[in-house]
């Protein structure tokens, strides 16, 4: 298995001091930090609070001439720690599981396929709940576009425990979901 | 069990390094059965991507459905309060005209309560009689009638001969004279 990822076809080193390379940066990163903050069980205003120190962090950082690698693991890894210090949302998470609102599908379904997406998802729901808290913080973090590498160090994880623990989650996942 | 089936997610996640990736291609054309698991868990892992979606989309919209009704709430209370409160503002004193009708004596407006124009045309309407029935004097039971002879008031001799009168005097309770009448 490689640790070799994607570098972040950015330009970091003029993200500093140009607004519109930030905010591109922020275009590109915001849906998926909001998803996995959410999906962490922090409420929206609390995400969108942690996404927006995230990016003030960011700033800070960049304007400082620290290290302008893997922006997009540095963000990720910012926005968890902000997450496990808000302690409420925090322990929140284990308390309530993944799942929610069920109604996002198309206007345009018919019963038969809103029932069959449904159950997919109300078993898909099922499912996650027994996930482990690392087994689904490394498949929040992949959903979210994170290589292996830079998942290891949003987590502090070894990129080879990365992937064992993303092939255990998804072959539980698979399992019980027969999607 | 394939040997390269503890690598299909890395596969699927371009995670092998170039040799192991070229390893896995060669075994999944000709293993039906690992290009079926690849198949699971691609699907697995783009149906979890969209149910994510799907629960931050539940909670924003939620947050949202929220507010809708307190908002609705607030706008309605605020347009009661507007249609209701100055119609109880105008309304007259209940006391005010039977304590003048009991008395007769005619209270004047306080000027406060002119200071504010709408009070001040709103208790024109109400109050109208009240300057009426003070300058119209109404006998009452506690009013006290009084007949005087000419004789009783004039000294013997002072009164002309063949004239006679009697004085009535109206008394009110505060003891001022409210009318006197000569009457043959």
């Amino acid at each position: 298995m490689s640790d070799d990822s994607v570098p972040l076809a950015l330009p970091l080193l003029r993200l500093a001091s140009g607004s519109s390379e930030v905010t591109t940066l922020y275009r590109e990163l915001r849906k998926p930090l909001l998803r996995y903050l959410v999906c962490l069980g922090l409420s929206s205003d609390e995400a969108q609070d942690v996404v927006q120190d995230a990016f003030l962090s960011l700033q800070r950082h960049l304007a400082s001439d620290a290290t302008q690698e893997n922006i997009r693991g540095w963000l990720f890894r910012v926005a968890h720690n902000q997450a496990r210090n808000r302690q409420t949302s925090y322990h929140r998470r284990f308390s309530e599981p993944l799942d929610g609102e069920m109604d996002f599908l198309a206007d345009d379904a018919t019963p038969e396929q809103r029932v069959l997406e449904k159950e997919k998802f109300r078993r898909l729901a099922a499912a996650i709940r027994l996930l482990t808290e690392s087994e689904r913080e490394c498949l929040l973090l992949r959903a979210g576009g994170l290589r292996y590498r830079e998942i290891g160090e949003v987590l502090g994880m070894a990129v080879s425990t990365v992937g064992d623990t993303v092939e255990r989650a998804i072959k539980k996942l698979a399992e019980k979901c027969n999607v | 069990m394939c040997d390269v089936q503890t690598k299909l997610i890395a596969w699927l996640d371009r995670e092998l390094s170039p040799d192991e990736a070229a390893d896995v291609d060669r075994h999944i054309r000709g293993c039906q059965e690992c290009r079926g698991r690849l198949e699971t868990y691609k699907k697995v892992s783009e149906t979890f991507v969209v149910y994510c979606d799907a629960v931050v989309a539940g909670k924003t919209r939620h947050r949202v459905s929220r507010w809708v009704p307190v908002l609705a709430s607030a706008v309605v209370a605020a347009v009661v309060m507007f249609l209701v409160f100055p119609q109880r503002r105008i309304e007259p004193p209940p006391v005010l005209a039977p304590m003048l009708a009991a008395t007769s004596v005619p209270v004047p407006v306080p000027r406060a309560a002119e200071a504010a124009p709408r009070k001040t045309i709103r208790r024109r309407h109400a109050v109208p009689p009240v300057q009426k029935r003070a300058m119209k004097w109404q006998p009452t039971e506690t009013a006290v009638q009084i007949a005087i002879p000419a004789e009783a008031m004039f000294p013997p001799g002072a009164m002309p001969k063949g004239m006679n009168f009697i004085a009535e005097l109206s008394i009110a309770p505060d003891g001022s004279v409210q009318q006197v009448r000569l009457r043959q």
